[in-house]
């Protein structure tokens, strides 16, 4: 044997199989080495069991934080043909196969991630035993990928842990902890890591595995009770991804229709909708996606020559919802913040976002009533600048206003240390208007948080002239480990999100105006695959707070941003959005929408224009394209992948269609600026006047992604 | 003997059993007010040599609370903690043993002080009941576990409260009210002398409170389910309390003939409060500048039946200590456990005969009225047990800073016979 991303030694007639040897990266995956190793360590075991040399074999990793984390995505992306990505599959499922087959017993030792193709191989094994740490998780990740599992997971999970589990793992790609697994049966025992490999040897004497539930009783008694199953399965994917994704009901379908079949042509079937699913430009799309993600969670921005700094004890001056929010972010990356403002009622308010985001996660038993006692306690609110020698780093939320943001920074500089770093969390606000309020501006730059700040994944960081590197970087990395994903952005109106997002709420308007009916406005963004449309998203944000941001991005970006008198007119009459139970929907007591407001409705045109579906989209999703290009050529970004990845978190733009610029690409930016032209003419000159960037673009022949 | 310098001292705000502090875990009552004194320092966490806090019944979830409160402050794993119990004075015991260890050179800073949550004291089962459940343990077979069963009786489920047994002497048999009402008897103290005295105490409180003069002391804690709001004001002082209103009640020890009444004796109470204490070469190294001077304490004992008077024993012996007399006390704190009892501490001090049935062979001197618990004592700010010998002391520090004077004097009464005071120096002028 001489494999060299496997390990394989026999001791006592045990076959001890490692993976993750020889090998420097953190994570294991299965590339093609590795998937070769496999092949030939399988092919050896099962001659040495026909000779009877062996009794049983172990599979375990020598990776401290990691089983097998899935496919290598880099070897799924290399396929460009459907028959390739199933013939990809077909060589895993000859391998798993070959394990399955082995008529000695045979183990899988897990801690650490065990996903995806990392799963599969265990669950052709007959039993899996797991450590109880807390960085061990099992699953099939495959459909967060538009994919479906390819090593025979789909054949298996049911057969081990009943068709109703297995679905559920499988169209969520959640992880699931050891208790769970243990409680699921999807694995046989869960043990400290350090007594897994003798564990093994026990559980490989005490009993042949091959767990006794016969086919029938996993999948429902009868005929009826499955088509129920698969029923509802269907329902609740269509519910949850409103039939954008094609993944989970092609999983479905394999799963429903392969049921009774025998695992040649079972597996056959599996590898073709791999192949079908590997290739479609929706998982291509998520593929992308996922490396966007991957990527962003290493700071590539320039270094400094200097230390970065880490940041360990937080403070926030304005408590508020915003400063709550914030200090409740803190609180839950052990940084004990202080959390600062005027008056008690303020600290109040503050506290009780903090604690209701909290107890959210108490009721959904993610933390414990003792956590939350901790955490929410380890917040201080107070009223005097009492223990900020101790912040590392300061994030400001009072009002909107400039004077008192630079007031606030004058004072504040005075009472913390040198070395700290102050953030402000301006949402409409120019960054660099407020470095003139300090002495050492290097220790200062933007942190744009989303409202609320625990559901919104994204954060702008905004850099300025004076801002240092060291800086950017201890930021970029706070915000990784509060769990956030980063964007870096050079101060401009609106920062990258928001300005972007102007021409959706815009437009929308606008055509609202033409007398394009709201309901179809709002129904082709939701069909685009947009979470809200554009009345919705309004509501969400506050009317007034949208219009004041419109106006003052007018004021920077002018005619091309020029707001709408109609959200106006909305806001006049008093209708403020969600917080104020009324915008352009109601809202019940809890905040829930209880569908269109007919006040609203009589504000708009009482002509009637019908447009179809396509080109309010095109009125709607291009002049925003052009906005973005607009941002790359100022270079406000490192490039594309920041405006996707920002406004895929920011805005929950369909993930699906890979991001704002990926999805220009693909519809062919000659198109887009054929288009443009055409509402220049027949619409808006100044709103559809398409970017310099766009064109020379063209003329280069290039696209954003190349 | 080296010099004890206290930085600074705190308090949470109090609140009577049952109250807007029942719900807080009883550590949050001391490790809140670690966190506030640290967060003004720049002494790193993992060179406190020792955290000390008297406490007299903290639920069984917390065996030596003492070390729990240092880790829950967000001190270093490696901080030693402990828990110390000399009844009502369990917080003058931790700073006595702090004292100790810093003036004898074995530490060089310590956190002491105490923390009591009275509305989370057990119930325990009685005797019967809890050998039951021992029987049934111990029981293997279902027929030993039936047969075990079968000896439980109903009342073998009324609870003892483990407060009211706290609170009776297990020597003389006398709840610490019966206690008060020996002294009233004896020193012929009136009901009008303890309810105008009690009256005083509520108006004290109130004024210091709208004066904001507990603002420096207190650190607020987080209260209500969802932890946001923060109870920044002691729960008790009554500003419409009244002579004519404390009159009505109704005497609670000695029902029939007795004088003391729950409104001139002091309530049960939540709270928790905290000195740093350091060495002249912590001060040095970390820059620290001290309120006050810890100059000595002493603890002594009496008869279980007049504990009321153990202030005047422990005065007396820290006066000779420290070689002060009374009257340069500027300020003089004594815990007021029962009105009855300070006042027959305040007759005893200036009367040579009195005090001599004390074992106290001198007259201490007057405790003038306006030197003496200035705002307000026990009875409106109430008694956390573990709580209040350190309370005192954190309420006396911060007076004497803000009058800038000179030296105080804080002194309380212990359940079972005993009497224990501090004297301190100011020293921010």
């Amino acid at each position: 044997m001489n494999t060299k991303t496997i390990s394989f030694e026999i001791k006592n007639s045990i076959a001890y199989i490692g993976f993750g040897y020889n090998s420097k990266a953190s994570m294991t995956v299965l590339d093609e080495a590795t998937l070769t190793d496999a092949k030939e360590v399988v092919g050896e075991i099962k001659k040495k069991e026909e000779l009877n040399e062996l009794k049983g074999v172990i599979f375990y990793s020598h990776k401290p934080t990691c089983f097998i984390a899935g496919a290598d995505i880099k070897l799924i992306g290399t396929f460009e043909k459907e028959s390739d990505a199933a013939h990809g599959a077909e060589q895993g499922q000859i391998i798993y196969n070959l394990i399955e087959d082995l008529k000695i017993p045979t183990i899988v030792c897990v801690h650490g991630p065990c996903l995806g193709g990392g799963l599969e191989l265990a669950l052709a094994c007959d039993q899996i035993i797991c450590s109880d740490d807390p960085k061990t998780v099992l699953g099939l990740p495959e459909v967060q990928l538009g994919l479906i599992p390819g090593f025979g997971g789909t054949y298996r999970l049911p057969r081990k842990i009943g068709l109703p589990n297995a679905l559920d793992l499988i169209l969520s790609g959640k992880h699931v902890r050891p208790k769970k697994a243990k409680k699921i049966k999807l694995v046989e025992g869960v043990y400290p890591k350090e007594r897994l490999l003798s564990m093994a040897l026990k559980h490989l004497k005490s009993k042949k595995g091959k767990p006794g539930l016969s086919l029938e009783k996993i999948l429902g008694d009868n005929f009826l009770a499955r088509r129920i199953i698969f029923q509802k399965a269907r329902e609740s994917v269509m519910k949850l991804t409103k039939g954008f994704y094609h993944a989970p009901l092609k999983i479905i379908d394999v799963m429903e229709s392969g049921i009774s079949k025998r695992r040649s042509s079972y597996l056959a079937k599996e590898a073709q909708a791999f192949g079908e699913l590997c290739v479609s430009e929706q998982s291509k799309n998520l593929q992308h996606l996922f490396f966007l993600m991957e990527g962003a969670k290493k700071y590539s921005g320039p270094k400094g020559d200097g230390v970065v700094p880490k940041l360990k004890r937080g403070a926030t001056i304005g408590a508020g919802t915003m400063g709550g929010g914030i200090a409740w972010l803190m609180a839950e990356t052990n940084m004990n913040p202080i959390m600062k403002d005027l008056n008690k009622d303020a600290l109040e308010i503050g506290l009780k976002q903090s604690g209701e985001n909290f107890l959210r996660k108490v009721k959904r038993k993610r933390m414990t009533r003792d956590e939350f006692e901790r955490k929410q306690r380890s917040i201080i609110p107070q009223l005097n600048y009492h223990g900020f020698k101790k912040a590392d780093l300061v994030i400001e939320a009072v009002v909107e206003n400039l004077d008192i943001k630079k007031k606030v920074f004058a004072e504040l500089e005075k009472e913390i240390r040198p070395d700290a770093i102050v953030a402000t969390n301006t949402s409409s606000l120019k960054v660099t208007d407020m470095v003139p309020a300090f002495a050492r501006p290097e220790r200062f730059a933007g942190l744009h948080f989303f409202n609320p700040v625990n559901k919104m994944p994204l954060v702008e960081i905004i850099t300025h002239d004076k801002c240092s590197p060291e800086t950017v970087e201890a930021l970029y990395k706070w915000v990784i480990r509060s769990k956030k994903t980063p964007v870096v952005v050079k101060d401009g109106p609106g920062f990258l999100v928001n300005r972007i997002l102007i021409p959706y709420m815009n437009e929308a308007s606008y055509l609202l105006e033409e007398g394009v009916p709201f309901k179809d406005v709002e129904d082709a963004c939701l069909n685009f695959g947009m979470p809200m449309g554009p009345g919705r998203l309004l509501d969400e944000v506050g009317l007034d707070v949208a219009e004041k941001v419109g106006k003052i991005l007018f004021g920077y970006l002018g005619e091309r941003a020029r707001p709408n008198s109609l959200a106006e007119q909305v806001t006049k009459r008093g209708l403020l959005g969600k917080k104020g139970g009324k915008g352009f929907y109601l809202y019940d007591e809890k905040g829930k929408e209880t569908g269109p407001n007919p006040e609203a409705a009589e504000l708009l045109p009482k002509k009637r224009k019908q447009m179809d579906e396509t080109e309010i989209q095109m009125r709607v999703f291009l002049p925003m394209i052009n906005e973005a290009s607009m941002i790359l050529d100022e270079g406000l970004v490192a490039g594309a992948g920041d405006v996707d990845l920002a406004l895929i978190f920011g805005i929950g733009f369909p993930p699906f269609r890979g991001g704002l610029l990926k999805y220009a690409d693909s519809e062919g930016l000659e198109k887009i600026v054929d288009a443009m032209d055409a509402f220049a003419d027949t619409v808006n000159p100044d709103r559809y006047k398409t970017s310099d960037y766009l064109r020379s673009m063209i003329k280069e022949g290039r696209n954003f992604y190349s | 003997m080296r010099e004890v310098y206290l930085i600074d001292g705190k308090r949470a705000p109090q609140a009577k059993s049952g109250l807007d502090l029942k719900d807080v875990p009883v550590p949050y009552l001391g490790s809140n007010l670690i966190r506030n004194i640290m967060d003004e320092t720049i002494i790193p966490n993992d060179v406190i040599d020792e955290v000390i806090f008297g406490n007299t019944g903290a639920p069984p979830k917390y065996p030596n609370i003492g070390r729990v409160i240092a880790l829950e402050a967000g001190l270093n794993k490696k901080t030693s903690g402990v828990t110390v119990h000399r009844n009502c004075a369990s917080g003058m015991e931790a700073m006595g043993q702090g004292w100790l260890n810093i003036a004898s050179g074995r530490s060089e800073l310590v956190f002491a002080g105490g923390v009591e949550s009275m509305s989370q004291m057990p119930l325990i089962y009685g005797r019967q009941m809890t050998e039951l459940f021992i029987k049934l343990m111990k029981a293997r077979t279902v027929s030993e576990k039936l047969k075990a069963l079968s000896s439980f009786r109903i009342p073998y489920l009324s609870p003892v409260v483990a407060i009211e047994v706290g609170l009776t002497d297990p020597f003389c048999g006398l709840n610490m009210g019966q206690t008060a009402e020996v002294l009233a008897r004896e020193f012929g103290i009136t009901r009008e002398q303890q309810d105008e005295f009690a009256n005083r105490s509520h108006m004290r409180a109130v004024s210091a409170q709208t004066e904001g003069r507990f603002d420096d002391e207190i650190v607020p804690v987080k209260v209500g389910k969802k932890l946001d709001r923060m109870l920044d004001q002691d729960i008790g002082p009554r500003s419409n309390s009244s002579v004519e209103g404390l009159a009505k009640m109704k005497p609670y020890f000695e029902k029939k003939s007795g004088t003391v009444t729950i409104g001139n004796s002091c309530p049960i109470t939540d709270g928790g409060s905290v000195f740093l204490m350091a060495s002249e070469e912590a001060v040095k190294k970390y820059n620290l500048t001290p309120m006050a001077r810890m100059i000595d304490y002493h603890f002594a004992g009496l008869e279980p039946e007049r504990m009321g008077m153990g202030p005047l024993r422990a005065m007396d012996g820290v006066l000779k200590k420290t070689n002060l007399n009374l009257d340069q006390m500027d300020l003089i704190e004594i815990n007021e456990a029962f009105a009855a009892q300070i006042i027959a501490v305040r007759m005893a001090a200036k009367d040579k005969s009195l005090a001599a049935k004390f074992d106290v062979n001198r007259a201490l001197g007057e405790i003038h009225d306006e030197k003496f618990n200035v705002n307000g004592g026990g009875i409106a700010l109430g008694h956390p047990v573990g709580s209040s010998g350190s309370r005192i002391v954190v309420t006396l520090a911060h007076e004497l800073k803000r009058r800038k004077a000179k030296y105080g004097v804080a002194s309380l009464c212990i359940g079972g016979g005993q009497g224990g005071a501090v004297v301190i120096e100011n020293l921010e002028k």
